[in-house]
């Protein structure tokens, strides 16, 4: 028998959670989009060393699991004498982690612009600063923007991970809360409710910022 | 009048790793005449045009803008300053066959960007310039539309009123009719006769026949990399001697016919 009031009262301990999974993400995206966008520009660089950096940190950071690099990390970190804590650890990387999917959907941007746009501005005199100020990044960005969109749910979800390092985030909360209750299905159905509310909205601010930003 | 440009090539070549696409050209573009660069396509008028302002890096020879060699220091030299380089373009207008407007900004903002960021102008001087420039192409009324809401003979007008607004000395214009309509080529021509007619020195690449014969003071006819002829359209349109041209010529009117 579904419990009605164990499903609402599920909602307290996992909101409170959620603060974390927020956090997490939230923090994470920036940090992403940051890097992200510094490891863009190393891999459309006019310098072979940058460039072969920029492909090994896309090509690892997608090649090993989040999981994986969140133990790492925090296992790692320790060892060579740093010692943050595991909430530090879990923003760090799953910031890093975006970045290598974050500087793909904008290098994909901005190859797929026509070489024209960039030609008609130096045609007229402009320098560098201008050709991306001005012409390739406003288009670039909003060309982007379904891909972010898409790139910050899937963070979103995928910051349950970081429970394995010890941070109270709603997944986390939820296993908790389902132990203690033994009532896992409505729990767990409250769960998903939280992250669908987030998503959703997150959804929704891409929806509104594509519409704004159409060209 | 306009102040107009002259351009000197000399021995010209290009090469696209082994394939040499210009081979030792030479071709005087007098100042304030119009020359139609014309010839089959993959013959090369594409990439020589796109010399004339660097865009397209030259492998040796030269190509002098008014006795200024454009792209080196000298001939066989190292590569001129990026700045010197901007301040060549800046007198060098260009019309591509894609138009290439900027689509996130309106016909106004598309035409104001190079006199804002280039020639330093402040924004109302800049909309008041680019208004002018618009006038002039006969699209006054459609300052504040985006180029996706314009037609082709429209966004090919506004991609010229971009390239006037800077008052260059000296026109490029790379195919600038073969993407439109043919309703919407007339409205094009008509505004690059007007230009030819203020004295513009102006470079056309085109298939636009009609165009070359009662526009251009000389017609140039290039194949497989090579300046095969250059004289007055009459005499390379009407009596040519060549056999390349007269081929040439052939397709063309076969391919009108009707």
């Amino acid at each position: 028998m579904f419990s009605i009031q164990t499903f609402l009262d599920s909602f307290e301990p996992l909101l409170w959670a959620a603060r974390y999974t927020l956090l997490v993400s939230g923090l994470g995206i920036a940090l992403g989009l940051v890097i992200g966008a510094l490891i863009c520009a190393a891999g459309l660089s006019r310098w072979p060393a940058a460039r072969r950096f920029a492909a090994i940190w896309v090509s690892f950071l997608r090649g090993v699991p989040l999981l994986v690099q969140l133990l790492l990390m925090y296992y790692l970190l320790p060892v060579i004498g740093i010692n943050v804590p595991a909430i530090a650890a879990a923003v760090i990387t799953v910031g890093i982690c975006a970045s290598a999917y974050i500087s793909e959907i904008w290098r994909g941007a901005i190859g797929a612009l026509p070489r024209g746009q960039a030609e008609a501005a130096v045609a007229i005199g402009m320098g560098p600063r201008d050709v991306w100020g001005r012409i390739i990044l406003p288009q670039a960005v909003v060309m982007s923007l379904p891909a972010l969109v898409n790139e910050l749910i899937l963070l979103v979800k995928a910051s349950s991970l970081v429970s394995v390092v010890g941070i109270l985030e709603v997944t986390r909360a939820s296993q908790a809360q389902a132990a203690m209750t033994f009532r896992p299905l409505e729990v767990y159905i409250a769960a998903a409710c939280i992250y669908l509310a987030i998503n959703l909205c997150l959804a929704g601010l891409g929806r509104y910022l594509e519409h704004r930003m159409a060209v | 009048m306009v102040q107009a440009s002259s351009v000197e090539i000399r021995k010209l070549d290009k090469f696209y790793g082994p394939f040499q696409a210009l081979k030792g050209i030479d071709l005087t573009i007098p100042p304030g005449k119009v020359t139609c660069l014309i010839g089959p396509s993959g013959s090369g008028k594409s990439t020589l045009l796109r010399c004339m302002n660097f865009l397209e890096e030259y492998d040796a020879g030269e190509v002098r803008i008014d006795g200024q060699m454009i792209g080196y220091d000298s001939p066989g030299g190292s590569r001129m300053p990026a700045r010197k380089l901007r301040d060549m373009r800046r007198s060098i207008g260009m019309v591509f066959q894609q138009f290439n407007l900027w689509p996130h900004m309106t016909a106004l903002q598309n035409v104001a960007e190079g006199l804002v960021r280039v020639r330093g102008f402040s924004k109302d001087q800049a909309a008041a310039r680019a208004a002018e420039a618009l006038e002039k192409v006969g699209l006054s009324d459609k300052v504040a539309n985006h180029p996706a809401r314009l037609s082709g003979g429209q966004q090919q007008r506004v991609a010229i009123a971009r390239a006037i607004a800077m008052e260059p000395r000296l026109m490029l214009f790379d195919e600038p009719t073969s993407a439109l309509d043919p309703e919407l080529v007339g409205e094009v021509l008509n505004v690059m006769k007007t230009l030819a007619a203020e004295g513009m020195t102006m470079v056309v690449v085109t298939h636009e026949m009609g165009f070359a014969a009662h526009v251009a003071d000389q017609v140039a006819i290039m194949e497989a990399g090579e300046l095969v002829a250059v004289d007055a359209p009459t005499r390379i349109l009407h009596s040519p001697e060549d056999a390349r041209i007269k081929a040439f010529l052939k397709t063309y009117h076969e391919r009108n016919a009707f």
